[in-house]
């Protein structure tokens, strides 16, 4: 169901330009996609990146800039819809509340808006890693409701692996392009890539699982703070039972003597149940702690692969 | 002046006794400043009416009435003065309240409102008047001196200003009344008040019986307590003076003491003339001790706050007073005082029995003690005048000495205890430069004959010892007691003998129960542990300095506790009052001991401790940490965007910490000892070359733990030469300092003698090891925290694990799961 969409290498390498130009470490680069919906498949023909600014200059608009440099582009007879919207990522980490909601208002204003994630550092060791995602139908209800209490996210059935879908993208450019791509790929000099074969691997498990840990940590805690919450609940509820019967007592006793019942009082009033913890950020947490599981899958299977390799060849050699 | 002052021919005045008829309505057309007056007459006339009546409550609305009115009349009071009739009531009314109260029957006769009325009244006048002092006593002062003239001048004039306004039957009489005091006012000319006050005296003695035999209304008025107005004459002149005469007049003076409106520096005069009379006719010294008594008592007297301190001259007599009344009880060792003696059985003439007197001389001194205190906390320490002060700290102690020798002689135990206490105040927190020196083996050879002199005295440490033993022998008060155990402890860690003075902390339990003692104590017993930190630390036991600064460092509150100041807070936590308390404990600046050293040499300490610690586990999952504050600071300086070079004491130690931490030892050595820290911390310390040596060597020794702890992982073996030469530490020390490692099992090694080289095992895991480790334990935590979700969902019982498979118990799915993990880590590891 989930048709794959269009996208010119144009936008890969204004992207990947972006960040090297801007980007540094685990600061991240975003920017704006523009394109248009032929017949409903979305072809994203061109971007351009959000400046980067410093807290200091309080007068900055982002929106007025989007627009002026949309209508810019307009004057060159560029493709100017807004289609959704683009970000790098460090070592896979971009499953937070600031791109559901950003992704949310884009899928909300504009149905078929997708978010591109680009992962510099994989693309650095050889393959070129762009990701397209959507949020799903179900997590869309959720947003519009506003409600992440826990009873709202059983009833809806969401779990992390039904929040985000992938969408698959085809690299598709003009005739005039392609033809300009093989000329090129012969004269380059650059043709072999001995990145891909690069056997250490500390450094890049390291850094993974130390993020892997952080979000850990993280889900620790929201269990931990879901716990409290769930013992609050049942320790007041037990209270409320209490009290409910011991008013009946006093009740029935009160007949017994032809006395009238005590009044009504508002139970909830007073036994207001405890704030639950809003579990949106649990699921985020378990999404991004998937993203990395899987990320260090993929990371060790291939190098795995690679070591083997490696020990064949010295076999070989030797 | 206005001209209604004393100028009763005034053509205004005529004026208005002519103007009878005239109405009031026309007059305020006229002038404002008629009408005004007009009105507080008014008002005057009520208030004067009531007061024949004795009616307090409407003279009390009246006078506030009589208040507002002139107030609206204050722009033409400004421009002519105060109107006399209006002095004239407001003296009157404070000598008729006087009165009234001083009347306790007719008080008594009073209703409870007009009694009320009353305080209220004479509370407020009283406030009032103080605006009208002069005035007040330039009038009272004409009434004295022409009471004479008052009759018949007086009629007709205060007749004018009664028919001013008051046009009922009554006015005759109440003029009458009036006639009185109006009448001074109206004294017509000033030369009558010359020609009186020629006549003066005779004029006095007869006042009395014309006020009272003329005028029914007639008060004379009394000029506050009688004995302070001027200097008066002890005794009628040809009185025999003898010892019942002076006790007399002793505690005629006396009776005025603590009453509201003695002058306190005259009764202190008065003494002291009372002093010389009886020195003059050789009464003896008992009847001069009860006065020396007295006039010491008085001067502590002298200021009523609490808070405020004596003045220079105060305090410079009251020392005098001190010496000679000790000189005294020392020539004349037949007199016995006491507090215990009674009044009554006192014996101050001279006889053969010897001589009794009431009072205590110990009080005496402890509260000077007190004085002297206070004298130092008010002054600002960076002034010459907190040094002159201090000058006067020798006079204490002599003093307090002599009260010793005294005491020892003739006081009970409990009285040499307290004594004891006081000379062990001013003792403990002194280093005894000479016992050093001499303990050094340097006799002052190039001192001058004076300072040999001095360094024959006895040690600080024999007397504290000598001191505070006899209190733990002969206290009962436990107070004393504690104090005197906290100056002794003080005293050995202020002198580096740090044994002593540890060994007597634990025995004392104090650190047990300090925090139910009193603030003063617990302050004294803060010092103690500072002192006790810092000798550990020059003693080079840094981890006993660690733990006895902890406790005062971490709270951040040191000077607090110290009591060497009073934080910033705001007046939620601490009211003006709290703060007046807060402010009487601090102890005066020359007892302070330097917070920058303190937090120095904790720092220090923990660098020494935590820096090796940090390496050896830096890949533990709940790493503890030693020192809070050492890690802030460490924080502090790793958020410090540009690292120049440091200037602080704590840039420094963070400086060197971060150089230790790379285990090199020179860089850190070079910043924690230069110049800026010698002037800073180091050189406040007596010893303190050996202190710096102690602490280079500290530094090597920390430093090579460190760097094995930290780059052990990439050597297969190093020899201990290596090590040795690098670290600087003899081969002997390498081996000790590695051996201890390994024993410990901080380091996986092991020593290969031929050879002398350590040979590592290489056993620890590695970083991304150790990683994984961690998460394994997280993954562990976090399975934990799940399961406990569902056992409260589900019962205990009933859990999510036990819904299928019953008979699974659930310890094997965490096996299964461990098993799991496992798994996943050999991937990583292979």
């Amino acid at each position: 169901e989930n048709l794959p969409f269009f996208i010119t290498c144009l936008v890969v390498l204004k992207i990947i330009k972006h960040y090297q130009e801007e980007g540094q470490g685990s600061e991240v680069v975003q920017g704006v996609l523009l394109g248009l919906v032929v017949e409903d498949r979305l072809e994203i023909t061109n971007c351009f990146p959000f400046p980067q600014h410093t807290e200091d200059d309080v007068d900055f608009d982002e929106v007025q800039y989007q627009m002026e440099m949309m209508r810019s582009l307009r004057h060159v007879n560029i493709d100017h819809l807004h289609v959704g919207w683009y970000q790098s990522t460090y070592y896979g980490s971009f499953v937070s509340r600031a791109l559901l909601d950003s992704q949310f208002s884009y899928q909300h204003a504009i149905e078929e808006s997708v978010v591109l994630i680009y992962d510099p550092i994989k693309t650095a060791q050889g393959s070129l890693c762009l990701k397209a995602y959507r949020l799903t139908p179900k997590l869309m209800e959720i947003c519009k409701e506003k409600d992440f209490s826990p009873e709202a996210l059983k009833k809806a059935c969401i779990g992390y692996e039904h929040m985000l879908e992938e969408v698959p993208i085809v690299i598709k450019n003009s005739h005039l392009i392609n033809v300009l791509l093989l000329d090129l790929q012969e004269k380059s000099t650059v043709a072999d890539k001995p990145e891909l074969l690069n056997l250490s691997s500390s450094n890049h498990l390291e850094k993974s699982l130390q993020l892997l840990m952080d979000r850990v940590d993280g889900m620790s805690q929201e269990i931990v703070k879901y716990n409290t919450y769930c013992r609050n609940l049942t320790k007041q509820q037990q209270q409320k039972q209490q009290y409910l019967q011991r008013r009946q007592q006093e009740n029935t006793q009160r007949q017994s003597r032809g006395e009238p019942p005590l009044p009504e009082e508002d139970i909830n009033k007073m036994f207001k149940p405890p704030q639950a913890p809003p579990r949106m950020d649990t699921l985020l947490i378990a999404g991004q702690v998937n993203n990395y599981c899987q990320n260090i899958k993929a990371f060790t299977s291939q190098n795995l692969g690679k070591l083997f390799m490696a020990e064949a060849l010295q076999g070989h050699s030797s | 002046m206005s001209r209604f002052f004393a100028t009763g021919s005034d053509s205004e005045s005529e004026e208005s006794s002519s103007a009878d008829e005239i109405t009031p309505k026309k007059r305020i057309v006229c002038c404002p400043l008629r009408f005004r007056f007009e009105e507080l007459t008014n008002i005057i006339k009520t208030i004067r009416n009531a007061m024949k009546i004795r009616d307090m409550s409407k003279c009390l609305e009246e006078f506030e009435q009589l208040y507002r009115a002139f107030l609206k009349s204050k722009t033409i009071v400004d421009k002519e003065g105060v109107p006399q009739f209006y002095i004239r009531l407001l003296a009157d009314l404070e000598d008729y309240l006087n009165q009234l109260w001083e009347d306790k029957e007719g008080k008594k006769k009073m209703n409870k409102n007009n009694a009320k009325a009353l305080s209220t009244l004479r509370q407020k006048i009283r406030k009032y008047n103080k605006d009208f002092e002069t005035e007040i006593s330039s009038y009272k002062e004409v009434l004295n001196c022409s009471p004479n003239e008052s009759e018949s001048e007086g009629d007709e004039e205060s007749e004018d200003w009664g028919s001013d306004s008051v046009d009922s039957g009554g006015e005759s009489e109440d003029n009458e009344g009036e006639a009185a005091s109006l009448a001074v006012v109206f004294l017509k000319k000033y030369v009558f008040f010359n020609l009186e006050h020629k006549k003066m005296e005779q004029v006095d003695e007869e006042a009395d019986e014309e006020g009272e035999g003329e005028e029914g209304g007639w008060e004379k008025v009394k000029g506050g307590v009688p004995l302070v107005k001027e200097k008066p004459k002890m005794f009628a002149k040809g009185t025999e003076i003898n010892n019942a005469v002076v006790i007399k007049k002793l505690n005629e003076i006396l009776q005025a003491r603590g009453k509201k409106g003695t002058d306190r520096s005259a009764q202190i005069e008065l003494l002291h003339a009372l002093a010389g009379i009886s020195n003059e006719n050789n009464l003896g010294e008992g009847i001069l001790v009860k006065i020396k008594f007295n006039i010491i008592a008085s001067l502590y007297d002298y200021n009523t706050n609490l808070a405020a301190f004596m003045k220079a001259e105060m305090w410079k007599k009251c020392l005098e007073c001190i010496d000679e009344l000790l000189d005294i009880l020392f020539e004349n060792s037949n007199m016995f005082i006491g507090e215990n003696i009674a009044e009554d059985s006192e014996n101050l003439a001279i006889s053969d029995q010897p001589f009794r007197v009431r009072g205590c001389i110990l009080t005496l001194v402890e509260r000077m003690d007190e004085e002297f205190t206070k004298i130092m906390q008010n002054t600002d320490p960076h002034s010459q005048e907190y040094v002159d002060n201090l000058k006067d700290e020798g006079r204490v102690c002599g003093i307090i000495d002599r009260l010793l020798q005294y005491l020892e002689s003739k006081g009970s135990t409990e009285e040499v205890c307290r004594v004891y206490l006081r000379r062990i105040m001013h003792t403990y927190y002194k280093f005894d430069y000479k016992a050093h020196r001499r303990s050094l083996g340097l006799q002052g050879e190039t001192k001058s004959e004076q300072d040999q002199e001095e360094s024959e005295g006895e040690d600080s440490a024999i007397i504290m010892d000598r001191l505070c033993k006899f209190i733990y022998a002969k206290d009962r008060t436990d107070r004393i007691r504690t104090c005197a155990i906290l100056c002794h402890i003080y005293h050995h860690a202020l002198h580096s003998r740090w044994y002593q003075a540890r060994d007597l902390m634990l025995m004392s339990h104090l650190q047990d129960n300090i925090q139910h003692a009193d603030p003063p104590v617990q302050i004294l017993y803060n010092r103690t542990m500072v002192q006790l930190g810092i000798c550990a630390f020059r003693r080079g036991m840094i981890k006993d300095a660690h733990n006895a600064l902890l406790d005062i460092q971490s709270s951040g509150r040191a000077k607090e506790l110290l009591g060497q100041g009073l934080l910033m807070r705001n007046m939620q936590e601490r009211n003006a009052e709290q703060e007046k308390i807060e402010k009487r404990r601090q102890v005066p600046f020359h007892m302070h001991i330097n917070l920058e050293l303190l937090e120095c040499v904790y720092l220090v300490s923990a660098m020494l401790l935590e820096i090796p610690y940090m390496a050896a586990h830096e890949f533990d999952a709940r790493r503890r940490m030693i020192s809070k504050q050492f890690h802030h600071q460490l924080r502090v300086g790793e958020r410090q965007p540009l690292l120049g070079p440091p200037e602080s004491m704590r840039e420094h130690v963070v400086a060197a910490s971060k150089a230790m931490k790379m285990g090199d030892w020179k860089t850190c050595h070079s910043f924690i000892i230069n110049e800026k820290m010698n002037s800073k911390v180091w050189d406040l310390f007596p010893e303190a070359q050996r202190v710096r040596e102690m602490l280079v060597r500290k530094i090597q020794e920390e430093s090579l733990r460190t760097y094995l702890f930290t780059y052990s992982s990439v050597y297969d073996s190093i020899s201990m030469e290596t090590l040795s030469e690098m670290f600087e530490l003899e081969l002997p020390t390498v081996h000790s300092i590695i051996s201890k490692m390994i024993i410990n099992e901080e380091l996986m090694a092991s020593l290969d003698q031929p050879t002398q080289t350590v040979v590592m095992h290489r056993t620890e895991p590695t970083s991304l090891q150790n990683m994984t480790l961690q998460l394994a334990e997280k993954l562990g935590g976090l399975v934990e925290n799940n399961e406990r979700v569902f056992d409260l969902k589900q019962g205990v019982y009933g859990g999510y694990f036990n819904r299928g498979t019953r008979t699974r118990p659930r310890n094997l799915i965490k096996d299964h799961f461990q098993i799991k993990i496992n798994c996943i880590i050999n991937v990583v590891f292979s």
